[in-house]
């Protein structure tokens, strides 16, 4: 893979960065009302001196372009602005979130697409099967349940009827002074419900996507030469078909991260774990703009990011389109 | 990016296959002879899948409850009426028992689903409308339209849909309209790249030409030419929108970002929830509720999709 | 001394949406060291399914090897373990595909691929795999095999593409190979060149081949004797002289009748009148009577068996009764 294209897509990645902060800019400005007095918040109760302090650092009297330019300015060098409801900067309050979250989709998306793959691989083998007709009924049932909804019924089992999993929360207040294996085991049950809530949804959809792309494979020539030179049947599934199989699964995974990114705020909120969509969801309750936007603008990154190492894996993954541009 | 599509791949040539192509070259020309339009076989697959027939059943007796259940069942669904958590299956009065206030479930239920129902089905329109005319007029013209508006389409990818609605819905105060223009103005993209791929698709196609050979100007070829045979995977995307537009809706009324003037399902989920270790019925009905409504959405949507592409149902 | 790869009365089945159909009837064939089987029909007439029954790849369902056997070196193949078959296939019996272009799969580079079929059947390392599959290319004429074989299938041409699928087929010295249509997908300079190499590798590794084609020219190039097959039968078997010189049934005469002869001027290519008929309407008697010349009440009535009457054996009621 070229260095050339990677730069190329990188600065791609950067102006779809610099976009979200135009629209963010723009958003304040669209809203109904003074720009000062949505940036302070309704909830904030702001004072007239308040409101001149925003007005001077935010350059609300100059013309309106020398404003976005303060804006992106800021963005740049890192100043997302002050949460007035948290009274700290907003770039703080979110690196103390953004781990959580990271952790938590990144595990949800893990498990839904191995998960999902192999129950789709297990199906594929017998497409008028058992597995074959619980795959696609699966499927529809999870793209019908309320992914909040999945969370509440969960914690109402295991909170009452099965207690063995921890329903809230990240880690339990009393090891907070245990040595790092402990914390570490710690947070890992703390996950196991909020991941498995998030990853049910994708998990049948990653199950129905790559049992009809395995179908597809099962079918094409090389599989045929690959049993002609005596491979098992095992390698022929998951070393010939598989890698196949896998590209239409990984342009999927990457499209749904977004997705991913929205159910995980409501997740977090169900479970409250502490990640940047409890944040969201607080500071959307009080209006803290400044937040709000900082949170927007960072959930775009990691889908920009997220992006990009699809892309990257897919130029990988399928000699085909190594080599171009 | 272009996805490489693997070139079909030829099955093993053997007798059963030959036999089969035979056959089915004679059948699809009796079926040419009958000359019938592809609406109506559609239909007539439609007919004979009893899941998509359970879906709409099931769905018209949601609608209908919706619709006219309250006339029945008659009650504020904000009114409370009996003490807070009363059990369902024991009071006739509140076949559904109570919240946490005290308020009626079932009446909740019964109209709550209005604007459930209602919210997802502007949303869906107008993701549709979006999506198709950005879509169209990206595949149909090519080039730097095509650039841009591509281009567009990424970016509105890139924002968490869930997120962005939220914002939209903040800053403009949450109304029924506000929710429905903001769960549209998220959800487009999808519906564009599927839009653009059938126009790419089907404008090369002869009967384009010969329309274009016969003096149709650009609109007419894209919207009386081109549209009517992209609509098939149009219609069954529209459905799953659908599905997909009514769980937003319950989420963000779940959070708290609905109408607070109107009862919704995923108003009845939110106001509860920090209650359910107390009582599991109040979070439980309407959830269901909303299970059944978008599974019965997608079961149609399946249906549809099958009755389109015969084919596809043999995997 | 019986063949390396003796074939007695396979009889295999398919289940259809029309019923059970005879795919392959009571086919008998066998091939010997250093010999080449042409095989020869137009499609649809069982050669490939023929071909899949060796190496054990008929898909169960909705196939079924109903009857019949088929000895490799006097082993039993039918019936036998999946675990079996599995040990043979690529090394003992190898198969080269008609569509070079799709039977490599496009994920790994072509010298990983060979590597895999070495490795699957010989105990060795992969970096020794690997330099045996550079050599393997260099045996089948690809330039610079080093740098090639670290190569993918889609920067081959399709010439190319086949002569890695037959350095793959050759990688264990396999005592049978089977070539389906190798060349049909190829232009015709590079199916010249193709032959070639079959029958060098052939000289060289003292393999058995059975070549199945549609293609006369090829049989004429390649092949010692030759099997006729129609509609899931063998209707003719001969030396390849004998069958180009003096077919015998009239569907053998027809397809050597296809063949343009260089120097005569014809004003239009000769071809047979009428398809094979879909194997669930074959019906009684021959599966030919349809669309020959000579038929007599005869043919719809009784099935004609492959029988010897003076020339070489031949399934025809005509050639036994000396009326063609």
């Amino acid at each position: 893979m070229s260095n050339s294209y990677i730069l190329k897509r990188v600065a791609y990645g950067l102006i779809l960065m610099l976009c979200v902060v135009v629209l963010n800019f723009l958003l304040i400005r669209l809203a109904p009302g003074d720009p000062a007095v949505v940036i302070a918040g309704e909830m904030g109760g702001a004072t007239e001196e308040m409101l001149e302090q925003i007005r001077e650092e935010y350059g609300l009297n100059k013309p309106i372009l020398t404003q976005l330019a303060i804006y992106i300015g800021n963005v740049a060098t890192g100043d997302l602005g002050e949460s007035f409801f948290f009274n700290k900067p907003v770039a703080e309050l979110i690196s103390q979130r953004i781990g959580p979250t990271i952790l938590l989709v990144i595990v949800a998306q893990i498990l839904s697409i191995f998960l999902g793959v192999f129950l789709g691989v297990l199906a594929a083998r017998k497409p008028n099967g058992v597995m074959s007709a619980f795959v696609s009924v699966f499927a529809t049932i999870g793209y019908a349940v309320p992914v909040f909804w999945t969370g509440i019924m969960l914690i109402i089992l295991f909170a009452s009827v099965l207690p063995i999993f921890p329903v809230e929360g990240m880690q339990s207040v009393r090891l907070r002074d245990a040595p790092w294996y402990v914390q570490t085991i710690d947070v890992a049950h703390h996950l196991v419900l909020p991941a498995f809530t998030l990853a049910v949804i994708y998990l049948a959809q990653y199950a129905r996507l790559s049992r009809a792309s395995m179908l597809e494979v099962l079918g094409s020539d090389y599989i045929r030469t690959a049993r002609a030179k005596g491979a098992s049947e095992r390698t022929v599934l998951f070393h010939h078909a598989l890698r196949n199989a896998a590209l239409p699964i990984l342009t999927v995974a990457g499209l749904q991260f977004g997705n991913l990114i929205s159910g995980a705020l409501l997740v977090e909120t169900v479970f409250n774990w502490p990640g940047m969509g409890r944040l969201a969801f607080d500071s959307i309750l009080r209006r803290d703009y400044p937040t709000i936007m900082g949170v927007l603008f960072f959930a775009s990154a990691m889908v920009v990011v997220a992006n990009l190492l699809t892309d990257l894996s897919y130029r990988l993954a399928d000699p085909r389109l190594r080599g171009r541009t | 990016m272009s996805t490489p599509k693997p070139t079909p791949q030829k099955a093993p040539q053997m007798p059963a296959d030959t036999t089969d192509a035979a056959t089915d070259a004679a059948a699809q020309f009796v079926a040419r002879y009958q000359a019938e339009s592809p609406a109506r076989e559609a239909w007539r697959m439609f007919r004979r899948n009893i899941p998509a027939l359970v879906g709409t059943a099931m769905l018209l007796l949601i609608i209908g409850l919706t619709l006219y259940g309250t006339l029945i069942y008659t009650g504020d669904p904000f009114d409370i009426v009996w003490a807070p958590h009363e059990a369902p299956f024991v009071e006739p009065d509140f076949p559904l028992g109570t919240d946490y206030l005290g308020r009626d479930l079932m009446a909740g239920l019964l109209s709550g689903g209005g604007p459930t129902l209602a919210v997802g089905a502007a949303a869906a329109a107008l993701t549709m409308i979006i999506g198709i005319s950005m879509g169209a007029l990206s595949g149909f013209y090519g080039g730097w339209v095509d650039n841009l508006l591509m281009r567009i389409t990424e970016f509105f990818q890139v924002l968490p849909a869930l997120l962005f609605a939220m914002v939209l819905v903040t800053l403009f105060s949450p109304s029924l309209i506000t929710i429905a223009i903001a769960i549209g103005v998220v959800s487009w993209p999808q519906t564009a790249r599927l839009t653009r791929a059938e126009f790419l698709k089907i404008k090369e196609l002869e009967y384009v030409t010969a329309a274009r050979a016969i003096g149709a100007g650009n609109g007419r070829i894209m919207w009386r030419v081109i549209l009517p045979n992209a609509l098939p995977p149009l219609i069954v995307s529209a459905t799953l929108t659908i599905g997909v537009a009514i769980l937003f809706e319950a989420g963000l009324s779940f959070l708290g970002l609905g109408d607070p003037n109107v009862m919704s399902w995923g108003l009845m989920i939110g106001a509860n929830r920090d209650y359910i270790l107390d009582a599991w019925w109040p979070v439980t009905f309407p959830g269901l509720a909303i299970f059944f409504t978008v599974f019965s959405v997608s079961l149609i949507g399946d249906g549809l999709n099958d009755a389109f592409n015969p084919k596809l149902r043999e995997r | 001394m019986s063949a390396l790869l003796q074939i007695e009365n396979l009889q295999v089945t398919f289940n259809t949406r029309h019923g059970q159909v005879t795919a392959l009837d009571s086919v008998s064939l066998s091939v010997n060291a250093g010999e080449t089987l042409g095989v020869v029909g137009e499609s649809g007439c069982g050669k490939s399914i023929t071909a899949l029954s060796v190496m054990g790849l008929i898909p169960m369902p909705p196939g079924r090897i109903a009857g019949g056997s088929i000895k490799l070196n006097g082993e039993e193949l039918v019936g036998a373990s999946d675990a079996r078959l599995r040990g043979l296939r690529g090394s003992e019996v190898a198969m080269i595909f008609q569509e070079p272009m799709t039977s490599l799969n496009p994920v790994f580079s072509i010298g990983d691929q060979i590597a895999e079929a070495i490795m699957l059947h010989q105990n060795v390392s992969y970096d020794q795999a690997f330099k045996d599959a550079v050599a393997l290319l260099d045996r089948v004429g690809i330039p610079s095999p080093d740098r090639r074989a670290r190569d993918y299938p889609h920067q081959l041409s399709g010439g190319m593409r086949q002569r890695v699928m037959i350095a793959m087929a050759v990688s264990c010295r396999p005592k049978v190979l089977i070539a389906d249509e190798p060349t049909t997908a190829l232009d015709v300079t590079v199916q010249a060149q193709i032959f070639d190499l079959l029958n060098e590798i052939q000289r060289d590794f003292g393999a058995a081949i059975m070549l199945i084609t549609h293609d006369m020219g090829a049989i004429s190039e390649m092949a010692d004797r030759v099997a006729v097959m129609y509609a899931g039968r063998v209707i003719e078997e001969a030396s390849a002289d004998q069958v180009l010189d003096t077919p015998q049934h009239p569907y053998a005469r027809g397809l050597i009748d296809c063949i343009p002869a260089l120097g005569k001027q014809e004003t239009e290519l000769r071809e047979i009148p009428g398809v094979v008929p879909p194997l669930h309407m074959l019906g009684q008697g021959c599966a030919f009577k349809a669309r020959c010349a000579h038929a007599r009440p005869r043919c719809g009535t009784e099935k004609p068996l492959l029988r010897s009457h003076g020339a070489h054996p031949v399934a025809c009621h005509g050639a036994e009764e000396g009326w063609l």
